[in-house]
């Protein structure tokens, strides 16, 4: 004999509790929805470079050249936060490994100048060299500091090692400049490495109308190519004409093959080049003329490499087969 | 026969403890109900036009006919100005007596004027003393910049010279945003915008300087507005140009100047290096900012190809890329001392 209390629960009351159960985990899952769903509307404030607590240091140095005296605290940036203190040449940073950007303002005793230091880890010295070598001025002249340098107007810019730095003058006196040399020196004191930037690819360019300082390396988007990335490129003047060359380790035979197929076909589809037959030397060579400019792609061994902007066919492939006998015995 | 349940088998309550349980469950939906209308946000964000930076936003634009472009070559930025103006109608044209004025800088970085990477303080404090000339009641410049804004506003000369000219500075706080959705728009959407210098403004100045923008390719009067913007708004950098057109049609300025006295011709937007900049020596005063700024992409050795948020800015009537359609004023200012 079973009494009403113990009675199991029947069907409908079941069902009732188990809609409500649903209910239930149908409203846990609409408020995690909303929660999940980012609102700008809550991030009112102006971006903040605020680094979080604890990861800012007080000083780029713990002691300042003389002369020098910081105008205010350090200033910490990461990936994320870095656009809101670069705007918009984050994307160069960010695309060449970024990792943190320190920086600090400093104003020179009994003057009304400053200059504000720039820290760039960058991770590698390879993707220091990028961010340096991409922004290089032309009208730079080396400063003798660090693994590369060069001073222009009222700017100084090196790398070390895996840090790229720049220290901005508010104006380009002698003061300043050289408030600047001596900073740089101490901030590369201030922080050693094992690993220096040599970049052994920059001999790989033949030197015979190599213009000076001209060797950069593209972290990306290599000729509008976003499949193309870590790429370096040389200008060359002889007589009249201007050319670039270009070279990249891909690491295997394979591999470099399957990066200049994949270049020549954005070079037709994407560029609107067509093809105009093949070099003798380099051997398989493609030759793209993209409406008057000609590129040539080959590869040899591990590297890819060619001709960018050639004035003509026969050119592209003169500066192909002279690049080509350039990475002889390297390419294995 | 398996029983279908155990254990004891409670009490039946009473009516009085059946009523007291009634209560505290009701007591209790009482107070969460009151707790979610107290906050509930009777307020929930809208469009721009709700907003008072748009509703003032028809009164912007200059009344009357007249030139709407003026390009003028020189050297010395006040007196380029001072010609621009008087180019398309001279300033009374556009500032009447009693005018709120709100001008709208770049103060992006807290970089020295004489890096070019910010409007130049000689230009802001012009504009502020013609508009107070002219009769405007107040002067307002402001920006919301990409470092802190007290030491862009200094260190950028644009705050001193300002505060010299009479004009005053809104430095925005948290508070100055408003969330707002551009009707028809894609990316502005219940975003924070600059919201509080707007109170009670009646007209509109936009200044820049012609640069290089590693991501957009040019950064002049339409990029500008960008700093109408709060929030994380780094993201629409992965579509600079949807964004760039979409601010182009939420703000109607009463007139642009582009100021290209000096270009930043690369490295841009920050520049960095005096080697950077070019002497273009041209400075640019229109109501259009499109043309404005398609002009101002000839300094930099482009066309307005070259930069497709022009076009899409002008497909969504916020002016023309044929500057020349414009018939520009073109003169040269008279350099003084």
């Amino acid at each position: 004999m079973h009494s009403a209390s113990t009675r199991s629960p029947g069907r409908g009351e079941t069902l009732l509790a188990v809609g409500a159960m649903a209910a239930l985990a149908a409203v846990l899952v609409f408020v995690l929805a909303e929660q999940g769903r980012f609102s700008p509307a809550v991030l009112l404030a102006p971006a903040s470079p605020t680094p979080p607590a604890g990861s800012s240091p007080a000083a780029l140095l713990a002691r300042w050249p003389g002369g020098l005296s910081a105008m205010g605290q350090a200033e910490l940036f990461t990936p994320a936060t870095l656009s809101d203190k670069i705007d918009g040449k984050a994307e160069l940073y960010l695309s060449a490994g970024f990792l943190a950007l320190s920086c600090q303002r400093v104003s020179l005793k009994g003057s009304t100048s400053w200059m504000e230091a720039f820290v760039y880890d960058m991770g590698r010295p390879a993707d220091a060299f990028a961010v340096y070598s991409s922004q290089r001025r032309p009208e730079g002249r080396d400063a003798g500091l660090g693994d590369f340098s060069y001073a222009a107007g009222n700017e100084l810019c090196l790398v070390h090692g895996r840090y790229y730095i720049e220290l901005v003058g508010s104006d380009s006196g002698e003061a300043v400049l050289g408030s600047a040399s001596a900073l740089a020196s101490s901030l590369i004191d201030s922080r050693p490495v094992t690993e220096h930037a040599t970049v052994a690819e920059k001999a790989l360019f033949p030197p015979g109308g190599l213009v000076a300082d001209s060797v950069t390396l593209v972290p990306a988007d290599v000729f509008g190519f976003d499949r193309l990335k870590n790429v370096f490129l040389a200008r060359y003047q002889v007589g009249g004409e201007e050319v670039t060359l270009f070279l990249a380790d891909r690491g295997s035979e394979a591999g470099a093959a399957k990066a200049a197929a994949e270049l020549q076909a954005f070079l037709v589809t994407e560029c609107g080049g067509t093809a105009a037959g093949q070099t003798a030397q380099p051997p398989g060579g493609a030759i793209v003329d993209l409406g008057g400019a000609f590129d040539a792609v080959f590869c040899r061994g591990r590297f890819l490499a060619g001709v960018h902007q050639a004035a003509s066919s026969q050119g592209a492939e003169r500066w192909a087969s002279v690049l080509w006998g350039r990475l002889g015995g390297v390419d294995r | 026969m398996k029983p279908e349940t155990s254990g004891p088998d409670p009490a039946p309550p009473s009516r009085r403890e059946f009523l007291r349980r009634a209560v505290q469950a009701g007591a209790g939906v009482a107070v969460t109900a009151a707790l979610g209308a107290w906050l509930l946000d009777r307020r929930p964000p809208g469009t721009i036009g709700r907003i008072a930076a748009v509703d003032a936003r028809r009164s912007f634009g200059p009344k009357g006919a007249g030139p709407t472009l003026s390009i003028i070559t020189g050297r010395a930025r006040r007196q380029m100005l001072r010609r621009g103006l008087a180019a398309v109608g001279g300033i009374e044209r556009f500032i009447a007596r009693g005018d709120r004025v709100l001008i709208k800088v770049n103060a992006a970085f807290a970089s020295p004027a004489a890096l070019a990477a910010t409007t130049h303080p000689d230009v802001a404090a012009e504009l502020v003393t013609l508009c107070l000339a002219a009769g405007a009641a107040s002067v307002i410049v402001t920006d919301n910049p990409i470092n802190d804004p007290e030491s862009c506003f200094e260190l950028t000369g644009i705050g001193p010279a300002v505060r010299a000219a009479g004009g005053r500075l809104f430095v925005p706080r948290a508070d100055s945003f408003h969330p707002g959705t551009v009707e028809g728009s894609r990316l502005i959407r219940d975003w924070p915008v600059l919201h509080s210098p707007f109170a009670g403004v009646t007209k509109l100045i936009g200044t820049a300087p012609v640069k290089h923008h590693h991501r957009a390719g040019a950064s002049m009067t339409l990029k500008n507005w960008y700093g109408l913007l709060g929030g994380r708004r780094n993201q629409f950098h992965q579509d600079i140009d949807g964004i760039v057109s979409e601010l182009a049609r939420m703000v109607t300025p009463t007139f642009v100047v582009l100021d290209g006295a000096q270009s930043m011709m690369s490295n841009g937007p920050t520049g960095g290096s005096l080697a950077d900049l070019k002497e273009t020596r041209t400075l640019v005063v229109s109501t259009d900012p499109v043309a404005a700024d398609a002009y101002g992409a000839t300094l930099l050795g482009k066309t307005h190809r070259d930069l497709p948020y022009l076009a899409a800015a002008a497909a969504l009537g916020a002016g023309t890329v044929d500057f020349e359609s414009l018939r520009p004023v073109r003169a040269a200012a008279e350099e003084e001392g």
